[in-house]
């Protein structure tokens, strides 16, 4: 196994504080070392070449650069071998730039020494290295999307669009979601249906999408590129090919009245119903829980399309990718008893006020009094009602309720001028294009704002009183309205829960679906495969609601395109022989890419490469295909052949967050000893106990883990498994009596380069004052020794 | 039924009727109960180090696997919050660090829930029906404080047991406010005005008692009444009862077993209203 190791000059970045010979000629010792060379600039043409050369006329199989972070140039040299003949990932790289020489630039001898170890292990883990194959697999050009509101519909359609085929599944008898049931909607107080209602036809009409309303996912198996989708179509007990939407007929003739949930209670519709008069698909639908079941209807219907008899259907559908739409619901405001909502006739929601405003609502756009029947007079808004709310566990702000109320309230004033209109708020949140004037106009218009969170409702002899604290005045108040709108927040819908949990979506402390990356990844969930868009990863306006569901759409459609999915072979792989069952794996893994099948299965499509499973197995069943075990221990070895300095320090390093923290203390030049000995990993959660035990067992004075800082973790939840592990860890060291210090975890983030230099200096410090490893077992051996002595 | 008894350090001051009407209720009710042993402060005197308030309670509640009662609401939401407080690793560890007797979990009931779950509906014990009464219901703020069993706005436990005794509760709009004494000292003028506000609430809606949970509702408007009343030139003569002392009058318990004398507002008038139907 020739090995040809090249040291890079990178002019004077490495050159400059290190010496070019003294490596080269230790590299030239190593096992296995057919060549060692030093060359100005390795990434060059000519420094390829040389390589590409070497490996021709020498027969190299494996390749170490000892240059600059593989962060950087990996991608480089992996393309360089390959043209050569080599498979890719027989190659190697020691970081001598980033994290030595520019971060001991003035300890040239010590930073000479520790590129040393750094080559000599990069040599070790080459010796391991085995060719990896990218593995490509068909997958499914059909995208599954879930919820059919706004964010639901902007993804069908554009994947469509872009020829990929659509699976809309949608809860409801009809798609559109809480945006078919506004009113006009800010900022510019267009009317929502008939922005949203061509689209939904648009939906209903397009060749490439199926759309599957009153239905539910039940069941998700596979992974990213070919997902096995199952649910039900609920039976609608009317038949949607006859059906004509009429509903004059069958509605007319029924004998049941129920609240309609499309109109939040104000207002009624039939036991056989169509949700609202631009409803898609518009076909009427029965509710088994109100019909009693007097076929009447059946009559009726000119077009015999009504079926008592139906029964729901099951389906099975085959996507490449799923969209998660789920949306939103609204705050209970029965929850905030102080506002008397379900007591008090008089006090409604923001939706109840949109479907009153609404020219085809329940009361056909008058403003009443649900008490009286009569034009509503004073009316006053409540803000933050279910946001911003401890007392009922949600601390976040629903964004768009403060838009909502000055919308609402200047369609009010605009309709009755002379109506007496006050909004009580915390803050009013008027952020995006236009939505500040928006508020202007609303104060323009003479709408009242009072900064107030009301502490109570009170109704006294058919009269609402609100009470409060008028905060800029300081004075306790009790002002009579006719009308109070309780400004509910958006809630996480609860009925997504199903699909989250078969998906195996993270849910934040706020109940949303969670997102991959706060800022960068912000339609993927963690899962491979699976887009989050809309209000299911947090409250939205209409307009965000739709970029996300057209960023969903174009990240499936970049996943899909090809037909074929390149894998990057870095995932896990089961031993079969030795796996006990024991599912520890399961549910460590973060992509839920393992299932135990007696023995435990690696989903190599769906495996991240955290390596967390490796580290977790009991019976050591798990091994990764790059960054092997036998790798990472031979690192370790080579690190600790021949001890350079004291302390010396073991490092695993983050691929994420703290390599890319050691290599940005790197490109800013901070300074901090040389102690360190690197090695990467793809997550903190990858170190295995034994790595740890066996860099003590040979030396090494301490070992130092550094993952993404707490919450940050790249795959999910890595870095507190790895926590956990070092807790354990310390006990173990404890009960051997070596001190529990000696390992020690750290987080930084990428960014946090001068963090990273500090948490070295400080276990430098700690160690120093430990002294060598086994200096407490020489010190309890003597007080052993002492006591033995002190007996009579 | 066995419990454990917290009197909390009322029952030997102003609350003495709270306590023995207490006693003599269970008493009649079959309720056993086992005073806890060398019972300290319930945590109400250290509300603002949260700590030190846990650790006092934890003292309490570890003295006993029984479940504890009190008939003093300040006392239920101290001891009920340490106990959620010691739902924490960290000040569960401090705090058993300095107890010789270890917490480790207890469970508390206010009188007001016991007594009406020993009651069944149309109770044969009941031997004064309180019918016509009309009493208002008054909760204050801390029996449903931290959020548990009841409702903090319409906690309606106490309207239950009203109607059990056959007595009508009165539509009474502020049963939940606070009675003005947590802020007695600092803002004396401010709690008067809320208690007054809560009496003339009171007689507003027709009450002809007021039946309190916690014994410093009852001192703000049972011993205050009086000053209120010559303070603002109203009369409002509605006597305060504790829900024990309520309770002991419609199972038939005498005066002098339910302390009623040491009430400030005689409630007697009232009584030998209800003591007279026994006769007729």
């Amino acid at each position: 196994m020739p090995i040809g190791v090249y040291v890079c000059h990178c002019g004077l970045n490495i050159a400059g504080v290190l010496n070019m010979e003294e490596l080269k000629s230790f590299a030239e010792k190593l096992p296995d070392v057919a060549v060692a060379r030093d060359l100005q600039f390795s990434c060059s043409d000519i420094g390829q070449e040389q390589i590409q050369k070497d490996i021709a006329e020498l027969k190299l199989d494996r390749v170490v650069v000892a240059a600059c972070s593989p962060r950087l140039h990996e991608p480089t040299f992996r393309r360089a071998i390959s043209k050569a003949g080599l498979n890719p990932y027989m190659l190697e790289m020691a970081n001598i730039r980033e994290q030595c020489s520019w971060v001991h630039m003035e300890q040239p001898a010590m930073a000479t020494e520790k590129a040393k170890d750094l080559i000599a292990m990069a040599v070790a883990k080459a010796a391991l290295l085995k060719p990896l194959e990218p593995e490509s697999i068909p997958v499914s050009k059909n995208v599954l999307v879930v919820g059919g509101g706004v964010a639901g519909i902007a993804a069908a359609l554009d994947l469509a669009d872009s020829g990929l085929h659509v699976f809309l599944v949608e809860r409801r008898p009809t798609i559109g979601g809480y945006m078919a049931l506004l009113t006009d909607v800010f900022p510019t107080n267009d009317c929502s249906i008939c922005v949203l209602g061509p689209k939904m036809s648009e939906v209903y009409n397009h060749p490439d999408i199926t759309l599957i309303t009153y239905a539910e996912v039940l069941g998700v198996e596979g992974s990213v590129g070919n997902f096995t989708v199952s649910g039900v179509r609920r039976a609608r007990y009317v038949d949607e090919k006859l059906c004509k939407g009429c509903i004059n007929e069958c509605a007319g003739v029924c004998p049941v009245e129920v609240p309609s949930e499309y109109d939040f209670g104000i207002g009624k519709r039939k036991a056989i119903y169509i949700p609202y008069p631009q409803a898609v698909p518009l076909v009427a639908c029965v509710d088994p829980k109100a019909c009693i079941g007097c076929a009447r209807c059946v009559e009726a219907c000119p077009a015999q399309a009504v079926k008592l008899d139906q029964e729901p259907q099951d389906f099975k559908l085959n996507v490449g990718a799923i969209i998660v739409a789920t949306g939103w619901q609204p705050f209970d405001a029965t929850r905030k008893e102080e506002y008397g909502f379900g007591r008090y006739r008089d006090v409604i929601t923001t939706l109840q006020m949109e479907r009153m405003l609404n020219a085809s609502g329940p009361t056909k756009g008058d403003v009443v009094q649900p008490s009286t029947g009569k034009i509503a007079e004073r009316v006053a808004f409540l803000q933050c009602v279910g946001s911003r709310d401890s007392t009922v566990g949600n601390l976040y702000c629903s964004r768009i309720c403060c838009m909502a109320s000055l919308k609402n309230a200047q369609l009010v004033k605009e309709k009755y001028p002379h109506t007496d209109i006050t909004i009580y708020y915390i803050d009013i949140r008027a952020c995006g294009e236009g939505y500040e004037e928006f508020y202007v106009r609303a104060q323009k218009l003479g709408i009242n704002f009072v900064r107030s969170r009301v502490s109570c409702i009170d109704e006294v002899e058919g009269e609402l009183f609100l009470i409060f604290e008028d905060t800029q005045t300081g004075e306790m108040k009790k002002v009579k309205h006719d009308l109070a709108v309780l400004s509910v927040g958006l809630e996480p819908d609860e009925k997504a829960d199903v699909l989250g949990n078969l998906l195996g979506l993270s849910r934040r402390p706020d109940g949303f679906f969670e997102i991959a990356h706060p800022k960068m990844r912000p339609v993927e969930a963690h899962i491979d495969g699976v887009f989050i868009a809309g209000c299911a990863s947090g409250p939205k306006e209409i307009p965000i609601s739709i970029a996300q569901g057209s960023a969903a759409a174009s990240k499936a459609v970049k996943l899909l395109h090809k037909g074929v999915l390149e894998l990057e072979p870095t995932s896990a792989y089961v031993d079969p022989e030795k796996c006990i069952k024991c599912k520890l794996c399961v549910d460590l893994c973060p992509k839920k890419a393992i299932a135990v099948k007696s023995p435990a299965y690696v989903d190599e499509a769906a495996c991240k490469g955290c390596g967390s499973c490796a580290a977790a197995c009991p019976a050591d069943a798990i091994n990764m295909r790059f960054f092997s075990d036998e790798q990472i221990i031979a690192q370790v070895q080579a690190a600790t052949e021949e001890k350079r300095e004291f302390p010396l320090i073991v490092a695993f390093l983050c691929n994420w967050c703290s390599y890319g923290a050691a290599d940005l203390a790197g490109t800013s030049r901070i300074q901090y000893p040389t102690n360190a000995r690197n090695i990467r990993v793809m997550c903190s959660a990858r170190v295995d106990p034994s790595f740890v035990l066996e860099a003590l067992r040979r030396g090494a004075d301490g070992v130092l883990i550094a993952g993404c800082r707490i919450g940050e973790c790249h795959y999910r939840d890595g870095n507190y498994q790895a926590l956990q592990r070092v807790n354990v860890l310390k006990g173990v060291l404890e009960k051997i009596g070596l001190d529990p210090g000696r390992v020690k975890i750290v987080w930084c983030a990428a960014s946090e380069g001068e963090i990273f230099a500090k948490d070295i200096r400080d276990f430098i410090g700690e160690l120093k004052a430990m002294g060598p490893i086994g200096t407490e077992l020489k010190k309890g051996l003597s007080e052993v020794k002492n006591e033995e002595t002190a007996l009579p | 039924m066995k419990l454990a008894y917290y009197p909390g350090c009322v029952s030997k001051s102003t609350g003495k009727e709270m306590d023995a009407s207490t006693r003599a209720v269970c008493g009649a009710l079959g309720i056993e109960l086992e005073e806890l042993d060398d019972w300290n402060c319930c945590g109400a005197t250290h509300v603002s180090n949260e700590l030190v308030a846990a650790g006092l309670a934890a003292r309490n509640m570890a003295q006993t696997d029984l479940p504890i009662m009190t008939a003093c609401s300040i006392c239920y939401s101290n001891l009920r919050a340490a106990a959620q407080r010691l739902e924490e690793h960290e000040t569960l560890e401090k705090v058993n660090a300095v107890l010789d007797k270890k917490y480790s979990g207890a469970r508390i009931r206010h009188a007001l829930d016991v007594i009406l779950e020993a009651l069944a509906e149309n109770d044969e014990r009941i031997v004064v029906p309180l019918k016509e009464l009309k009493v208002a219901p008054y909760y204050g703020c801390l029996l449903t404080r931290p959020a548990g069993l009841y409702s903090p706005e319409f906690p309606i436990i106490l309207e239950k047991l009203i109607k059990r005794l056959q007595a009508e509760p009165v539509d009474f709009r502020l049963m939940t406010i606070c009675c003005g004494g947590p802020i007695f000292m600092p803002q004396e003028k401010a709690a008067e005005d809320i208690a007054f506000k809560i009496l003339s609430e009171a007689k507003r809606a027709g009450a002809e008692v007021i039946v309190t949970v916690c014994p410093l509702c009852h001192l703000m408007l049972d011993a205050k009444q009086q000053v209120l009343e010559q303070k603002h030139g109203v009369r409002i003569g509605i006597p305060v009862l504790y829900v024990t002392q309520l309770a002991g009058i419609a199972l038939g318990l005498g005066p002098e077993e339910l302390g009623l004398d040491m009430n400030s507002v005689s409630p007697m008038v009232v009584v030998e209203r209800m003591y007279a139907r026994l006769s007729e």
